[in-house]
């Protein structure tokens, strides 16, 4: 037979043919034809497909049987999850957003957020460095915090993880395989994520991953995506000659200290990448019972020698519908196991900084036979103290690996009452453990172990997570005021307890460390309450109280309130009819959230710490171990926000253009930072306590226009835009308008800070000098704007200036596809942030070179030969540069050949393709802004092959 | 389950208690609050957290701000705002005098806390029997002498610091600023009244303060109460001194001797009233002994020489200090027979024409962590030096002595004099360069001062109760300028560290700043 779409009459591919009650089944093939076998008289055949209403027909010795499948109301409008629930797309008052398979990036994605990148307004994913298997930085709205976390809550099929992360991971989303994820639900606004409470102010992620399919045949998918990667760039230094005759020429120096080598450090450390992943998936749906099984394997090497990464994970997705789909159990089950090198990165910064005069190895070396800057000593020969260690060296005599074991698994139990069915109990049991064990290695012949014994660390921990949620849910259409009902109300308890120990050396002793044991625990209340009037007035509110054992018990319970309504204007007389608006509603909300991530466990308690190691006394013939007690606030309490959001969402001409706008105004409030205590009134100079608050607002415009939309040609587009503007508003306990804390520690001295917080500013701004130039455009050395006009440039003359975060940020992704070949591609942009650029004013003055603690002379940046610059002027706004950018995130093009036992599809994928920009550094992408020793990313290109049995 | 307790090694104040070596251990972060950084040696887990660990040391910091603003050294690293220290022109946002003034409020809150825990009350609760009520007893001296250190280096750096005492409970409240006057009492009422309860001289173990630290801090407050409070209080340094003179300490035979790795045991330990211990393997911090030694070895220096693994090349000291031991600026140092000045000349100029080039002024070779036989410390990496820092020693008292008595608050010039001889036969190793009691005077004892305990912390406080810290003096490089040039006598104090004012709107910033 032949399945066909009801309103076009065009043929559906890969619908699931199947002989209910049986696991005998077909899916339909490209033209949307079919055969099915071993059918018998009075069997029923299920006709389903992904948004589209199932059909059921009655096998009467038929030998074709076409079917017209009608779109599926309910599908179409989408179903969206909002924490402990669903809603409708439609019925959505808060600024959700949910990105789904087809919207994903291309390539070898090994993070999982990577496949979101630039896909969502308000949601910058910015990617880590180039080590394999590194993870990014989320940010939903900048964040709200400063000290505290600024990421947001990410709840993986109902179990929210450990915002704290995992310890000896790259990435502690990393242990959930992309090519199992099904969507991403973006929760942005306080109305939608107030229902996760004191966790909810940086916004939520909702992870959802792929689950079998009821009543489906069989089926057996093979993926593989290899790829090979290189480095775009490297920084600029001078190469031996050059580096050569600036010795020479710079007065008081020793030429013959320098060797007659002529070495790329650069070229020595990095290499070429390679990655493969496989995913292997089994799916079927018998009867009731369906399943999902995955494996997964993924490695890659790192662009930097010894740098590795490989992942092995089993998922299991395991459904059973019993009671006559009263009851539904769900086990879903996330296993992984990582394996880690760790290349030693200190090399990247000892590559830029090494002699280029001097070889890669010297017979005569007594480090492993690699040159290395050494004196003479009553010994013998030692290395050379503070000199640069070969980049080379510092990579092969090195070993730092770990393996993590990690599971996710949770039960999820859902009965519909049989006397009240609109009464539905859920309850979702989960846990979440992972543990590592881990070690490095530095053996005696390493100059950089300046020790006499070989130096190790090894260590192992574990963090685990307990979760039980109960909740009731109760939904009904009062007929009566046309009113839809949705109440919702539960409990959550959650337990966080990590524990760790390390052994080790410190110096030529093998000392034991303390264990550490940290837990923590949130018990919770929630309350939701939603209702649809006349399908056209949407009003909801809900309300979360937490009580967390990181706070004193006076202020252990917070509250957390969110209202929101919607009037959807589509379905109002005057609309109804319009061939032009196919959508348009407005909603605005109100919620408050909180910031739980406040830094440590018991905070509020005063303690008492022992000391270790190298920290004790001497009491005549004894060494007294120590006893600190640590600085406290009994006060302390989580942050606060309250966020105001205003939305549009509108369809035109059948969804063919369609979008939405929201802008917020978010106000944090008791803003949790390390913050200068009075001096005296506690036991630090710093203390984490609840100061002041910052102010943010934005814009976030999303748009998408299908362009083509045909039998052979499809063509979309989507682009997002946001603005954003962040703001601290106060920041003390006094009111000193001069007061600001340093931030954002550099390169260069020690101690020594580029930006700062302060009233009135961005937490990012910049503190600079004023760079004075010359005629002809070049700094002046030391040449500063005296800003106070006191006649001396002293640090009252360094002013806030510029900032890290970008004034905007956008995404564009085209996809298309014609006939059997797609294609497509995601642009990413931001502009008005700035970079600090370190690497060139750590090292681009001439004294980098020659002024060193010891006979050894260390490269030095080649905008030295720009500037002239004889010492160190960290300070100026010379090196604070424009960082705006446009990249190419990734290309793809793919082609399906479906067959008759086997569907494949191959494509090719080009990943961090091309980066616009004006900044001279390595990558105008630098987190926080301060660009020193980056771990350069690769550019990768992909070949991916997908067969479906 | 919502109130949860710590399950590692923390502890809080009511299970740490349950333990008597406790107190023992508390007393003993006390003193290695001087010494070290935080609870992990050498570096880990910091008690200060605004700034660089190392640097953020106590001993590093007050070295610093009395050394480096002077004569007697300039440091050539780029690290933020330290070049400022000997230019003299910092601001209140200077970090390492913040932080110097944070480390000193730490010290105090860190001992008002040890008091808060031994109190009679918190005894009879945790059932604590006599016979170590009566040891805590001294222990709680020593903290409110240790308090009184804190105290006085607050009131000599900063003169009118916040003030908190075992009645303030920790939290965010501001404190209230006293005054150089109020101060000076508080920290002179509080040393008599506890001097009865510290041990005799000697009968303390090593590196405890006993009675003879506490009259040697007695003195130093009042030879400096004019500046303090315009008081004069020569006559009771004449009494505290001989104190402390007369208490069986006597001078090492070798000037060396004091600032090697063995000054706890090869004799030094017997001039040396008050040390700030530190041990290669037990005690180590990147700042103490640890910045002072590695940060003065550079140019041809042999790290050999010096017991450590290498030097950090930043340290020297100016022409002006070097001169201080020539008759004629243009002698050769080398040439000079007082075995004090201990200068490495080779390769390095005694004048300084960049302050970032290690070679330039003339290095000082007298800290080293070799023992009297020249082997190197105890710790074999060559890291953490084993060397005491001689916070109080006799020499010190003899030159306190001196000065009482031409300042006029009694005493004999004889024996003044005599005092300063033993010092000078040490120096030369005979009698030829003894003075008589008509070359004792003010200008003399400055000067004799400088010879005698370069880099050993005492020199600002030394240059301002002369009048010759800022208006009053000139040395390469102060005021920026390669020949010096006076600055604003304002400087004399330091600023009250701006992050602080912004926080605390109790305090009022030293006029000047």
């Amino acid at each position: 037979g032949n399945v066909t779409e009801s309103a076009t009459g065009l043929p559906i591919p890969g619908v699931n043919v199947i002989v209910k009650g049986t696991s005998n089944g077909t899916t339909t093939d490209f033209d949307g034809n079919y055969t099915l076998k071993d059918v018998k008289n009075e069997d029923v055949i299920v006709y389903s497909f992904l948004g589209f209403a199932s059909q059921e027909i009655p096998f009467e010795g038929q030998s074709t049987i076409d079917v017209r499948l009608d779109e599926d109301q309910a599908t179409l409008d989408e179903v969206v999850l909002i924490g402990y629930g669903a809603t409708s797309e439609q019925d959505a008052t808060g600024a959700v957003e949910k990105i789904s398979t087809e919207q994903f990036n291309q390539g070898a994605v090994v993070a999982p957020e990577q496949l979101i990148s630039g896909k969502s307004a308000g949601v910058q994913i910015t990617p880590g460095g180039g080590a394999p298997g590194q993870g990014g930085t989320i940010r939903i709205r900048g964040g709200a915090s400063l000290s505290a976390s600024n990421d947001p809550l990410i709840v993986v099929d109902g179990v929210p993880l450990d915002q704290r992360g995992v310890q000896g991971s790259r990435n502690a989303l990393n242990s959930i395989n992309p090519n199992e994820i099904e969507d991403f639900t973006i929760l942005k606004d306080a109305a939608a994520t107030s229902i996760y409470g004191s966790r909810a102010s940086n916004g939520v992620i909702l992870i959802t991953t792929k689950k079998g399919k009821k009543d489906s045949p069989f089926q057996f998918t093979y993926d593989v995506k290899a790829s090979v990667g290189n480095i775009t760039e490297k920084v600029d230094v001078l190469n031996a000659d050059e580096f050569r005759e600036l010795i020479e020429n710079a007065p008081g120096t020793n030429p013959s200290l320098l060797g007659e080598s002529n070495t790329d450090w650069q070229d020595e450390i990095y290499k070429t990448s390679v990655g493969a992943i496989h995913n292997l998936t089994a799916t079927q749906g018998i009867g009731n019972f369906y399943y999902r099984a995955n494996f997964n394997h993924t490695s890659e090497t790192g662009v930097l020698k010894g740098d590795f990464y490989e992942r092995n994970a089993f998922n299991i997705a395991l459904n059973q519908d019993l009671l006559d789909n009263h009851l539904k159990l769900s086990l879903t089950s996330k296993n992984s196991l990582d394996k880690n090198e760790f290349a030693d990165q200190g090399a990247i910064g000892s590559a830029v900084g090494f002699d280029p005069t001097q070889p890669i190895y010297d017979p005569n070396s007594p480090f492993g036979g690699y040159f290395e800057f050494t004196r003479q000593t009553n010994g013998g020969i030692t290395q050379q103290n503070l000199a640069t260690r070969n980049p080379v060296a510092l990579l092969e005599q090195f070993d730092n690996g770990n393996q993590t074991r990690r599971s996710i698994t949770n039960l999820n139990t859902e009965y519909k009452f049989h006397w009240l069915p609109e009464l539905k109990a859920v309850v979702s049991a989960g846990f979440d453990y992972a543990e590592v064990r881990g070690g490095n290695f530095r053996p005696l012949a390493s100059a950089a172990n300046t020790s006499n014994i070989d130096q190790f660390q090894n260590y192992s921990g574990f963090n685990r997570n307990y979760l039980l949620d109960t909740y009731l849910n109760y939904k009904k259409e009062i007929n009566l005021f046309e009113t839809e009902v949705d109440l919702t109300a539960g409990h959550s308890y959650q337990e966080f307890y990590s524990y760790s120990n390390s052994i080790g050396t410190q110096q030529d002793q093998v000392v034991d460390f303390p264990e550490s044991i940290n837990r923590n625990t949130l018990e919770s209340y929630f309350a939701r309450a939603s209702f649809d009037i006349n399908d056209k007035y949407l009003i909801s509110g809900s309300f979360r109280a937490d009580g967390s054992s990181r706070v004193a018990p006076q202020n252990r319970w917070g509250y957390f309130p969110a209202a929101s309504i919607g009037w959807k204007l589509h379905n109002e007389a005057f609309l109804a009819d319009s061939k032009f608006v196919t959508k348009l509603k407005i909603r605005g909300g109100y919620g408050e959230t909180g910031n739980y991530e406040i830094g440590r466990n018991y905070g509020y308690l005063g303690l008492y710490s022992p000391s270790q190691g190298g920290a004790r006394y001497q009491f005549g013939n004894e060494f007294v171990s120590t006893l600190r007690p640590e600085e406290y606030d009994e006060d302390l309490k989580w942050e606060s926000l309250i966020n105001y959001n205003a939305g549009l969402d509108f369809g035109f001409f059948s969804n063919r253009i369609s979008g939405s706008v929201d802008a917020y105004y978010r106000e944090t409030k008791d803003l949790i930072a390390t913050v200068p205590v009075p001096a005296g009134a506690n036991l630090s100079d710093q203390l984490l306590t609840n100061v002041g608050t910052t102010v943010s607002r934005g814009i976030e415009v999303g748009l998408s226009g299908e362009i083509a939309r045909s039998e052979n040609f499809n063509w979309e587009l989507n682009y997002n835009i946001s603005f954003q503007d962040r703001e601290i508003t106060q920041l003390t306990l006094g009111d000193n308008p001069d007061f600001f804390i340093p931030q954002g520690g550099i390169g260069g001295g020690v101690g020594n800070t580029i930006q700062l917080w302060k009233e009135g500013y961005d937490p990012t701004t910049f503190f600079v000098f004023r760079q004075v130039y010359n005629d002809a455009g070049q700094p002046i050395e030391g040449a500063y704007v005296d800003v106070n006009g006191d006649n001396q440039i002293t640090e009252a003359d360094r002013q806030p200036y510029k900032k890290a975060t970008p004034d905007y940020f956008m995404g564009l992704t085209n996809t298309m596809n014609y006939k059997n070949l797609d294609f497509s591609f995601t642009f990413r942009g931001s502009f008005g942030n700035y970079i600090y650029n370190n690497t060139q004013s750590s090292g681009g003055f001439i004294e980098a070179a020659t002024n060193t603690p010891s006979d050894y002379y260390a490269n030095v940046n080649a905008n030295v030969l720009e500037t002239g610059f004889q010492n160190a002027q960290y300070f100026s706004d010379y090196y604070l540069r424009g960082a705006d950018f446009v990249k190419l995130d990734n290309v793809s093009l793919g082609y399906t050949i479906p067959g008759d036992a086997v569907d494949f599809r191959a494509s090719l994928t080009a990943s961090n393709v091309l980066t616009i920009t004006n900044y001279e550094g390595l990558d105008p992408e630098v987190f926080g802004g301060i660009d020193n020793n980056f771990y350069p990313r690769s550019r990768r290109f992909v070949l991916g092959l997908n067969f479906i049995f | 389950e919502l109130d949860l307790q710590p399950e590692d090694n923390r502890e809080t104040a009511a299970s740490a208690f349950e333990d008597p070596a406790a107190y023992k251990q508390f007393l003993a972060k006390l003193y290695a609050g001087f010494a070290v950084s935080g609870q992990q040696g050498p570096a880990g887990n910091p008690d200060l957290t605004g700034l660089d660990e190392g640097f953020s040391q106590y001993m590093r910091l007050y070295w610093s701000m009395q050394e480096l603003t002077t004569d007697e050294a300039v440091i050539g690293w780029n690290n933020g705002t330290i070049k400022d220290l000997h230019s003299q022109n910092w601001t209140s946002g200077n970090e390492f005098i913040r932080t110097m003034y944070s480390r000193i409020m730490y010290q105090i809150a860190q001992s008002n806390e040890f008091l808060r825990q031994t109190t009679e009350e918190k005894f009879n609760a945790r059932g604590v029997d006599a016979s170590l009520k009566a040891e805590i007893a001294t222990y709680r001296a020593e903290a409110r002498f240790l308090r009184a250190l804190s105290y006085w280096h607050a009131l000599d750096l900063f003169g009118n610091p916040p003030f908190v005492t075992e009645a303030d409970q920790p939290g965010a409240f501001l404190p209230k600023q006293t005054n150089s006057s109020d101060l000076f009492d508080y920290v002179e009422s509080e040393l008599l009244a506890i001097e009865g309860d510290l041990k005799a001289p000697g009968a303390n173990a090593y590196g405890r303060a006993d009675q003879a630290a506490l009259w040697m801090l007695l003195s130093k407050l009042y030879l400096n109460s004019e500046k303090y409070n315009g008081t004069d209080h020569n006559a009771e340094v004449i009494t505290y001194t001989e104190k402390v003179i007369n208490s069986g300490f006597t001078l090492v035979d070798d000037y060396q001797k004091l600032f090697l790795a063995d000054n706890n045991t090869n004799g030094a330990q017997n001039e040396i009233i008050f040390p700030i211990t530190y041990d290669g393997i037990n005690t180590q911090s990147y700042g103490g002994m640890t910045f002072i030694i590695h940060a003065a070895v550079g140019g041809d220096m042999n790290p050999d020489d010096f017991g450590i693994n290498g030097g950090w090349a930043g340290l020297r000291t100016t022409s002006a200090l070097v001169n201080k031991f020539l008759d004629d600026n243009d002698d050769p140092i080398e040439d000079v027979q007082d075995k004090r000045a201990l200068f490495f000349t080779e390769g390095q100029s005694k004048e300084i024409n960049d302050i970032s080039r290690f070679t330039d002024g003339y290095a000082v070779a007298k800290f080293k962590n070799v023992d009297v036989n020249g082997n190197a410390g105890s710790d074999p990496t060559g890291d953490f030096p084993d060397n005491d820092f001689p916070m109080f020693r006799l020499a010190d008292a003899y030159l306190m002595y001196a000065e009482a008595v031409v300042r006029g608050g009694g005493g004999s010039t004889s024996t003044a004099v005599s005092y300063i001889n033993k010092i000078r036969e040490r120096a030369y190793g005979n009698d030829s360069q003894n003075i008589s009691a008509g070359d004792l005077d003010e200008e003399f004892i400055i000067d004799e001062r400088a010879r005698e305990l370069y880099w050993e912390a005492h020199r600002r406080t030394d240059l301002i109760r002369f009048g010759k810290f800022s208006d009053g003096g000139v040395w390469p490089w102060k005021g920026g300028v390669p020949q010096g040039a006076r600055t604003e006598a304002f400087r004399d104090l330091m600023p009250i560290p701006a992050s602080d004012l912004g926080v605390n709107t109790n305090l009022t910033q030293n006029p000047g700043y």
